[in-house]
């Protein structure tokens, strides 16, 4: 991530248009983390900003030539840990009758302009997204780290602060969970089996 | 599973705008002088050192010097200089991280902190200078306990000011490596003052030092380099 190390050497050298440049590089997938975790738009955008704020107070600890990511993304994980203790409630657990429109559209973090893009399956994402709220905070995070942001079990360690064994396991058990999870739910028709069932019925 | 491949392939959301608090710390924004792990780990090694001779010269070397095995005296004090350097070590990070070897500290701490309590329980020749306290006495031996935290302050100090902000995670490892060396210098200091040999001192208190002082860094640095 040289752009990143860059950015962030020349925000330590005083450069305020490069710690814009470095929120406008970083902060898309660190709040699409932090939602993940949190599912709720209104905090995980709070948890970004002191995230990075917590990030230009410290940026002293930074080391010149370093990879930036780990570390921001351990702060905003730090955050989150703090937030959670702070309240006893990092996750917010909606049932399907009490859903808030305006956190469903958070969710998925798209933009007015992006939202002609394809992407996934509606149904299946808010599935999954249910899914994975009902996993224990440290299988939730595993899951989001080396599933859906990407990260190496060695670099989801780092963030998380603890082995890439407990990693490993933290996330095979969340991936199991979710797969039980995701199993019992009743799944979406698709347009074949629709046609399927309404030719059948024919 | 179709539903995770689903939810991995959003596309990432659109973050917010700079909070008016980032907006104000950006307005006054500075250049600092960034974090050089290998100088201040040397500057950390130098200064306790110097402070930890310096405790021993206001102190008195130990009456029984001359009477214990040269080898001894000499392998144990190098058991312990190592015991000083080997966990700080861990506040260097990896070549391109920035957070410090927190697995390393922890590890570290662990072993010195085990090791010289058994080290001092199965190893303390003595001569006829030396003491002995025993289990009767054993609670005479709180001086060098004192003695031994005190040589453990500079370092412990130095690497919470150093690593400062650098802790997001693991801090308390960290903060563990940090007083089980600073421990170490304190047990190197006690093995050229102290002339109590009997194992039960040597071990639980000298070696005793390092695993107390790993504990109450470990609770209390982790405060000292946290960022709010």
């Amino acid at each position: 991530m040289a752009e990143a190390r860059e950015l962030m050497q020349r925000y330590c050298d005083g450069d305020a248009g490069a710690f814009r440049e470095l929120y406008a590089l970083v902060a898309p997938r660190l709040l699409g983390y932090l939602l993940k975790m949190t599912r709720e738009r209104a905090l995980a955008d709070d948890l970004l900003q002191q995230t990075f704020l917590k990030v230009h107070r410290a940026r002293a600890a930074y080391v010149r030539g370093a990879d930036p990511l780990p570390w921001i993304y351990a702060i905003a994980h730090r955050t989150f840990i703090d937030e959670a203790r702070k309240h006893k409630r990092a996750v917010v657990r909606v049932g399907d009758a009490e859903e808030l429109p305006e956190v469903a559209a958070g969710l998925t973090g798209e933009s007015d302009d992006r939202r002609d893009e394809v992407r996934g399956d509606p149904a299946l994402v808010s599935a999954a997204l249910d899914a994975l709220a009902e996993l224990p905070a440290q299988q939730r995070e595993a899951v989001v780290l080396t599933k859906l942001d990407g990260k190496s079990v060695a670099e989801a360690a780092e963030i998380a602060g603890t082995s890439v064994g407990a990693m490993k396991v933290r996330a095979h058990r969340g991936y199991e969970a979710l797969r039980k999870l995701l199993g019992r739910a009743p799944k979406p028709p698709t347009d074949k089996a629709a046609d399927k069932a309404a030719g059948g019925a024919s | 599973m179709s539903a995770l491949d689903d939810l991995a392939q959003l596309p990432p959301p659109t973050p917010p705008g700079l909070s008016a608090a980032l907006e104000a710390e950006l307005a006054g924004l500075a250049p600092v002088a960034t974090r050089r792990p290998l100088r201040q780990l040397a500057l950390l090694i130098a200064a306790s050192l110097v402070y930890g001779a310096g405790l021993v010269a206001m102190l008195a070397i130990r009456r029984d010097l001359h009477e214990l095995p040269m080898g001894w005296l000499a392998g144990v004090g190098m058991m312990w200089l190592a015991g000083f350097v080997v966990p700080v070590l861990a506040t260097v990070p990896r070549p391109g991280a920035v957070a410090p070897r927190w697995r390393f500290a922890g590890i570290t701490s662990v072993i010195a902190a085990l090791g010289f309590i058994g080290l001092g329980l199965v190893l303390h020749p003595s001569g006829p200078s030396s003491a002995q306290l025993g289990w009767a006495n054993f609670g005479r031996g709180h001086g060098c306990l004192e003695l031994g935290l005190a040589a453990a302050l500079v370092p412990v100090v130095l690497g919470a000011i150093f690593l400062r902000g650098a802790l997001p995670v693991g801090s308390r490892w960290a903060a563990a490596a940090l007083g089980a060396g600073g421990g170490s210098l304190g047990g190197l200091m006690l093995h050229l003052h102290c002339p109590v040999t009997d194992g039960l001192h040597v071990g639980l208190v000298h070696g005793g030092v390092v695993g107390v002082a790993a504990l109450l860094a470990a609770a209390i640095v982790p405060r000292a380099t946290d960022v709010r």
